[in-house]
């Protein structure tokens, strides 16, 4: 089983084990992401309780079309742990701290920035191979194209083509499944 | 005016392309192609940040079984009448084994410490999200194939405490091991050929006096038996 589509309606028809799956496969992305918004481990881990049994919960709401599972798992904890972070400060009736929170500081990413990364290695990693490599290479050891070919023996117009792809299918997954899709409703392309 | 070729957008992107002045003069006049080029600028400040993402640890065990806790209940009720028949014969049985073996707990401890003591299994059980938090307990599975449980703060209940094994991988999967009396410790034969492997979610439930065999749904402590 390797679709999201399969996995959906494995999860539509009430199979546990499909949300084991998608466990294994997107836990630690949404984990990553309540512990980058709450700042700490055990706020991060009941968020992502939270999020799966959620899913669980509201499995028939999940649309393949409409984006991969993991932008909809995402998008279930990222409002779970903006919830947390406004309960919280309900609780403790001091909204100006929350907005301090909502808002990071400098330096802090916002939730968006924290989803559209992840959802952005997620493609990477599904990448067939030759591209991710070459695309790793520019990305991660900032090489040059020429550097790229010399480093893989790939033809530097081979190289290129990789990149090219590459880019176009990480633009295509981040319109698809970014933090913004769901507010974006015109056109393919986003603001940034 | 002709735009720029969308595969030179992102090799001028990568900003490792030396613009011609054609292209510089072009993208200072055309917003589309600006656009796109900050498009794509994007996605190549989200891949470089990708490196730290590519490893994160696996997500942890005890996150799996909070939410296999959250969501057991509804599958238990779906599938609580269709229940056969044999099972409420199977809790019949292991009541009246916990009167046999209750007689004998205080002989076997006392005079077979040595074999009382070789745990091959233990669980520590945590109280569920309704459930106060100060409740809990642990379990152990002996060499005899018997399992001692020990719990504490357990909610009151106007029916009995009933400890269960359930297969985590297919939650309407269990078996009834017996009830707990008011002592906060019991122990309690596990069937003989029962596959701990597949039956390692020990559950207690609070189980009204209805008649009914099956699990209430309303589960109040969980672990996982671990060798």
């Amino acid at each position: 089983m390797n679709s999201d589509d399969e996995l959906a309606e494995r999860l539509r028809d009430g199979d546990e084990k499909a949300l084991r799956t998608a466990y294994e496969r997107h836990g630690a992305a949404v984990l990553y992401l309540a512990q980058r918004l709450l700042g700490n481990r055990a706020d991060a881990e009941d968020v992502t309780q939270v999020t799966f049994v959620a899913a669980w919960t509201g499995r028939d709401g999940f649309d393949p079309q409409r984006g991969t599972m993991l932008g909809w798992l995402l998008g279930i904890a990222r409002r779970k742990a903006v919830d947390r972070l406004r309960s919280a400060a309900r609780d403790t009736r001091v909204t100006e701290s929350v907005r301090a929170q909502l808002a990071p500081p400098d330096g802090l990413e916002t939730p968006e920035r924290v989803v559209d990364r992840l959802v952005v290695a997620d493609e990477l990693g599904r990448l067939p191979e030759e591209q991710r490599r070459t695309l790793e290479l520019a990305f991660f050891d900032d090489l040059t194209h020429h550097q790229i070919a010399t480093v893989t023996g790939l033809p530097l117009g081979t190289v290129k083509s990789h990149i090219r792809r590459g880019m176009a299918n990480l633009r295509r997954r981040w319109e698809v499944d970014g933090a913004a899709s769901g507010s974006r409703s015109a056109g393919p392309t986003r603001a940034l | 005016m002709r735009h720029l070729d969308p595969d030179r957008l992102v090799l001028l992107a990568l900003s490792d392309e030396p613009r011609d002045p054609g292209e510089s003069e072009h993208l200072a006049g055309c917003a589309d192609c600006r656009h796109e080029l900050d498009a794509f600028r994007g996605v190549a400040g989200l891949g470089s940040e990708a490196q730290d993402l590519r490893d994160l640890p696996p997500p942890p065990e005890h996150v799996w079984r909070a939410i296999e806790a959250g969501i057991v209940s509804p599958v238990r009720a779906r599938t609580r009448r269709r229940r056969p028949r044999w099972v409420t014969t199977a809790v019949i049985a292991a009541a009246a084994a916990v009167v046999a073996v209750a007689g004998t707990v205080v002989v076997e401890r006392v005079v077979d410490r040595s074999a009382a003591e070789q745990v091959t299994a233990r669980a520590t059980l945590k109280p569920l999200a309704t459930v106060p938090a100060d409740a809990g307990g642990s379990v152990r599975v002996l060499a005899d194939g018997k399992m001692s449980i020990d719990v504490r703060n357990l909610p009151l209940t106007t029916g009995f405490h009933e400890v269960w094994l359930i297969d985590p991988d297919d939650l309407s999967r269990m078996v009834a091991l017996g009830s707990l009396t008011d002592r906060p410790d019991a122990v309690l034969p596990v069937p003989p050929g029962t596959d701990l492997n597949r039956y390692r979610l020990v559950d207690i439930s609070d189980e009204p006096h209805d008649g009914d065999a099956a699990h209430s749904g309303r589960s109040l402590l969980r672990g996982t038996l671990t060798s």
